[in-house]
């Protein structure tokens, strides 16, 4: 009984780390083969390791403007993301004020709305306003998107700092303004920090507004530049692998850095009822 | 605090209510209102009454495709993708010399984009040169070797495993909750002679309660937004086999430019999610205290 516990243990464990390792490992290795090998030899070794594909993937599409533009979505995505909702969430979680819980109300709806039901919709608005094709655009709609997780994360974390904080600031003639730059902002770091993997993330991945908001290659971002390899570049094998390499390998990069920030800010992202 | 804040208040709040009217807002409103009309793009909406609603629900076999795709991947999702991850939570939960690694590693098709998910499924199942047909072959079972995505009969599931295994979010989730029960708790469990099953099924499962109906909630919702990899796999395809409502409201909006249609896809998943959301509130009890 315990021995059969056991072997299903650990047996489960490894169906589970092959399912995850396994695609992306084998993906890798045929990144370095020619096509003809990858035909003939799909499950070997690469017979040496080039880096042609990755070179040509560079050269045939235009992955690194793709490229810029995810950097740059991602990071004013997420600046403009903790600056608004860092400021509403301070307020929100330290003054009653009229239509508070109002307000409240309205924000924790937006959580229930699937963002697809909006495809329309925003693409209608985000044209009428003239970003339709801009990297602006998206940067705007994503701070949007992610405006109830971090709302939910930064103001739960300004109501553990202590009020008395704030109040020897006050006293000792600090305003309002410099009260939130100087002295919450600074003890915020890890809540900001928190919510900022989980907005970066956002940017990073999102796919279907990236697609209805732009046309082209000069504002998209980089799961369409997968998109854009799948049609146009079929049929040769070698070079869609190297793409989606340069694709995946950067974000597990990042995430082994900062596993630490983005596990627990899965954790505080959670919604508790 | 007794200094006059109104002027602050409100100019801390005013651009994320900007931000709020100008993505949702607006979008609810338009919606909602232009559900009830014709409209297509170049031309003004018509008011037709509830006719598209009516036609949803009477004669569209595409749309009553998606919907029942999209409930049985809800489906799925908040039952098979939550055990698999709570499963593997209590496993990594004992601490075995493996588990920092185990959770590394499933954390990576978490964290890449859907599309890059995608895209390792469609080379994985390629028909010619893919891993798993070749494994298929090397068995020498050369024709239960098939174009994955594109055959009927496993279009449906092909996509499914693309998403199901991945629960790692569930996961982390269970893991944090699991360590916020106190130690002495399984102490004097294990002082009574509870074996490691009953610890797990008496102790840990019911004090997750909460959060496992908050994964329930999570996990069913993320599938009423699952464009990505239906995109980059299958596109909705073959026919119209693996299409879920948010593909329909992509192709009726801007590919057949029937916005007023395709509107009130979208006020019926906005519907869907709200029940759905419900019922697992009181399935879970969430809210209510433990016990």
């Amino acid at each position: 009984m315990k021995k059969g516990l056991g072997v299903l243990k650990y047996g489960f464990v490894l169906l589970i780390v092959l399912l995850s390792l396994g695609p992306f490992l084998w993906v890798l290795m045929a990144s370095f083969k020619t096509n003809t090998e990858i035909l003939n030899n799909s499950l070997g070794w690469p017979s040496s390791f080039r880096f042609s594909n990755y070179v040509m993937a560079f050269k045939i599409a235009p992955l690194s403007r793709f490229y810029i533009n995810s950097v740059i979505v991602g990071i004013f995505g997420t600046l403009l993301n903790l600056l608004l909702l860092g400021m509403a969430g301070y307020v929100l979680a330290r003054f009653q004020f009229r239509f508070k819980n109002l307000l409240m109300g309205a924000f924790s709806l937006s959580l229930l709305i699937p963002g697809a039901a909006m495809l329309q919709p925003l693409y209608l608005t985000v044209n009428t306003l003239g970003l339709y094709d801009k990297v602006i655009g998206l940067i705007i709609v994503y701070a949007g998107f992610g405006l109830p997780v971090s709302l939910y994360i930064l103001s739960s974390y300004f109501l553990t700092i202590p009020k008395g904080m704030e109040e020897s600031a006050y006293l000792d003639g600090a305003s309002f303004i410099q009260t939130f730059f100087r002295i919450i902002l600074p003890i915020s770091k890890p809540g900001f920090g928190t919510a900022g993997v989980m907005q970066f993330l956002l940017c990073w991945n999102e796919f279907q507004f990236a697609i209805i908001l732009t046309t082209g290659n000069q504002s998209r971002t980089l799961p369409l530049a997968l998109y854009y390899f799948k049609s146009q570049f079929a049929s040769d094998y070698g070079v869609m692998f190297a793409a989606t390499m340069v694709v995946i390998v950067p974000s597990i990069l990042v995430y082994i850095l900062l596993q630490k920030q983005v596990v627990s800010g899965l954790a505080a992202g959670a919604v508790k009822g | 605090m007794v200094r006059k804040n109104k002027g602050y208040i409100t100019l801390f709040l005013l651009p994320t209510v900007v931000l709020f009217i100008v993505v949702y807002a607006v979008s609810i409103v338009i919606l909602f209102g232009t559900s009830f009309t014709e409209w297509s793009s170049g031309r003004k909406p018509v008011f037709i009454g509830l006719a598209n609603y009516i036609q949803l629900f009477t004669d569209d076999s595409d749309f009553r495709k998606s919907f029942l795709n999209t409930g049985l991947w809800v489906l799925l999702q908040s039952t098979i993708h939550v055990a698999i991850g709570t499963a593997f939570a209590i496993i990594l939960n004992m601490k075995e010399f493996y588990w920092k690694f185990a959770r590394t590693v499933y954390m990576f098709p978490n964290i890449i984009s859907g599309a890059a998910v995608g895209m390792l499924f469609l080379c994985m199942l390629n028909p010619d040169f893919g891993a798993v047909n070749s494994i298929v072959r090397l068995f020498g079972h050369a024709d239960y070797a098939q174009n994955w995505f594109m055959d009927y009969t496993t279009a449906f599931f092909s996509v499914t495993m693309t998403w199901l295994p991945y629960a790692a979010v569930v996961t982390i989730l269970i893991l944090a909750e699991i360590a916020a029960i106190p130690e002495s708790l399984f102490e004097s469990a294990r002082i009574d002679g509870a074996s490691e099953l009953k610890i797990i099924f008496y102790i840990i499962l019911p004090m997750l309660r909460n959060i496992i109906g908050t994964c329930v909630i999570l996990a069913g919702t993320s599938m009423l937004q699952k464009m990505d990899i239906i995109m980059m796999t299958t596109g909705g395809g073959p026919g119209n086999e693996t299409m879920n409502l948010p593909i329909y409201i992509y192709k009726t909006a801007l590919m057949e430019n029937n916005f007023g249609y395709s509107n009130s896809v979208g006020v019926f998943l906005i519907g869907f999610g709200l029940v759905f959301v419900l019922l697992c509130r009181n399935l879970f009890r969430i809210g209510s205290s433990q016990n």
